[in-house]
């Protein structure tokens, strides 16, 4: 598989980038890849596992059980406007009431870590870096308005419950004195769109590196023709589901009508 | 299993599911000779699909279905043309309104609510309806008594009103204002709740217009083709929530399934057929009902902002 191979080449490179380096001394930086640069969904996508998986140049540490490092991943998707609606009992029946919209809500949002973030770097640091669902800021958010805070949390809650907001803390593991891997899955309903993977890599609570890739997700074959057919030319969609609908309604009647 | 990813919807579905869906609308509109959208849409949205796309993919289901249907009374020569044209017309209008109606609902977030409750109410006093009818003719057949049938008074106040028209097929010579207003209402409501509509034109088409029962049907299944075709074209275009892949699924299941219901149908005496239907309703109702009434298990929801709002 091409990911294997992958995943073999960049371990051969390096394994041997340390090696022949003449300063080992030098600063540590952090390189990573995914197992998948694109992903298509198909009729038959079921969600899918990706793999992030990086290395440490000049790592110091002199072996894998002494963790001189922490790595934190973030994956996200383009942010997009969300609507949260808070549902009131009017008259006896549950009825849509106050609303927010939030004008920048990553569809999709994991944090993987080699151990709990919080512990890893200072809140500032986190918060900088967007770092967890807390420090997410959504557009423009008010944090001490009460009311705000719930719809926020409304938010993150929802997106949880659909899997489309993660937080792995031993979601990053090292392999060996410098190689990790960190794995997510993505569940089926994920948004399409170029996600971005940051890498970084934290010492004694201080971001050291940071290495970024992109990951897209589209659809494809006849999901990404029906979709793109809907969008672009509505009407020659809805005439062209008129006419499957007639014909399958007079398929209907010539095989069932009985004489 | 067989899960089938939906590229409007953006959902993924049970492929077996969905087709038994389709089969089971099909099966209960074959048996009852209803359109069965009334059935569909609200049982699209139990499924998880989001209550506007359930709305225009039922109607794009509808004509799948009222195609085989109106063939048949086609050929029975049910259909009057020229009422089917000014219930069109009405239609058109109706449909229009519907959907934009739809669409600035969805747009402030109760769309889903609205749709449920014109259910809840359409469904619930027609399910009454039917159950008491069928059962009280039930009860006088079982004494033993004769079961008097409705007569239809020869004037009423429909015909005080200008416009008139000659429609030779129904051997009536009535205004064009009563169908307009009939087909307008039948539009707005296939738009706005991907049905039919047939239980409410055939009723008035009888009660109002005073046609016969045959013509009426034939008559009604003709105009449904166009009316819903209209409006999956107008949701396709204004609203894009309809989901081709799947109403080519509930359609395949639906065919199947409509002819054995007619089959099924036609062992049953009108009366007990009523009464079935008149339960699944009210069962429908109900459902739609507990779902607005019970506290939702989290009072906050998420959307994706629409366009324009």
């Amino acid at each position: 598989m091409g990911n294997r191979l992958r995943l073999a080449a960049i371990l051969c490179a390096f394994w041997w980038i340390p090696a022949q380096a003449d300063e080992p001394a030098s600063q540590e930086t952090v390189q990573s890849d995914i197992s998948t640069r694109e992903i298509y969904i198909q009729s038959n996508f079921a969600g899918i596992e990706i793999v992030i998986f990086g290395s440490v140049d000049f790592s110091h540490t002199p072996s894998p059980d002494e963790g001189d490092y922490d790595v934190i991943t973030v994956v996200r998707s383009p942010a997009e406007p969300l609507v949260v609606r808070q549902k009131k009992r009017v008259s006896g029946i549950w009825v849509n009431r106050a609303g927010r919209t939030f004008q920048e809500v990553p569809g999709f949002y994991a944090v993987l870590a080699t151990r709990p973030f919080k512990a890893i770097a200072p809140e500032e640091t986190l918060r900088t870096l967007g770092i967890g669902f807390s420090n997410l800021d959504f557009g423009k958010t008010d944090r001490d308005d009460a009311k705000e805070a719930a719809f926020r949390s409304a938010v993150i809650r929802l997106k949880q419950d659909q899997n489309l907001f993660q937080e792995h803390d031993d979601g990053v593991s090292f392999l060996g004195r410098s190689l990790f891997r960190a794995s997510v899955d993505l569940p089926v309903n994920v948004p399409i769109g170029r996600y971005t993977t940051d890498v970084y890599l934290f010492r004694d609570g201080k971001l050291i590196s940071k290495n970024e890739s992109t990951l897209e997700v589209s659809q494809a074959g006849f999901e990404r023709a029906v979709s793109l057919v809907a969008r672009n030319h509505p009407f020659v969609y809805g005439l062209v589901a008129v006419v499957i609908a007639v014909v399958v309604g007079l398929f209907g009647w010539v095989m069932f009508r009985r004489e | 299993m067989l899960q089938v990813y939906l590229p409007i919807a953006e959902v993924s579905v049970n492929l077996v599911v969905m087709l038994g869906l389709g089969a089971a609308v099909g099966f209960l509109s074959g048996m009852f000779g209803v359109g069965g959208g009334f059935l569909l849409t609200p049982l699209l949205m139990f499924s998880g699909v989001a209550a506007p796309i359930a709305v225009a993919t039922g109607a794009n289901q509808i004509v799948a279905t009222s195609v085989s249907g109106a063939l048949a009374q086609w050929r029975r020569g049910n259909i009057d043309l020229r009422m089917a044209n000014v219930l069109i017309a009405g239609g058109i209008v109706g449909a229009l309104v519907g959907v934009l109606l739809l669409r600035l609902l969805s747009q402030i977030g109760q769309a889903e609510l609205l749709i449920s409750l014109t259910y809840v109410v359409f469904l619930g006093a027609i399910g009454l309806l039917m159950l008491v009818e069928s059962l009280r003719v039930i009860q006088k057949a079982r004494a033993g008594k004769p079961v008097p049938a409705r007569r239809a008074s020869a004037h009423n106040w429909i015909h005080g009103l200008p416009l008139k028209m000659r429609f030779p097929t129904s051997r009536l010579y009535i205004s064009a204002i009563p169908p307009l207003v009939i087909g307008a209402v039948v539009g707005l409501l296939a738009a706005f709740l991907g049905a039919g509509g047939g239980f409410i034109m055939v009723p008035a088409m009888i009660y109002l217009l005073r046609m016969q029962t045959n013509i009426v049907i034939g008559t009604s299944m003709f105009q449904i083709i166009f009316v819903t075709a209209i409006v999956t074209l107008l949701h396709a275009t204004f609203n894009q929530t309809l989901d081709v892949v799947l109403a080519l699924i509930l359609a395949a299941g639906g065919v199947v399934g409509g002819q054995f219901g007619v089959r099924a149908g036609q062992k049953l005496k009108g009366e007990q057929l009523r009464l079935l239907l008149a339960l699944l309703v009210l069962g429908v109702a109900l459902r739609l009902l507990l779902d607005l009434v019970i506290k939702p298990t989290d009072v906050y929801s998420i959307a994706p902002l629409l366009a324009g709002s």
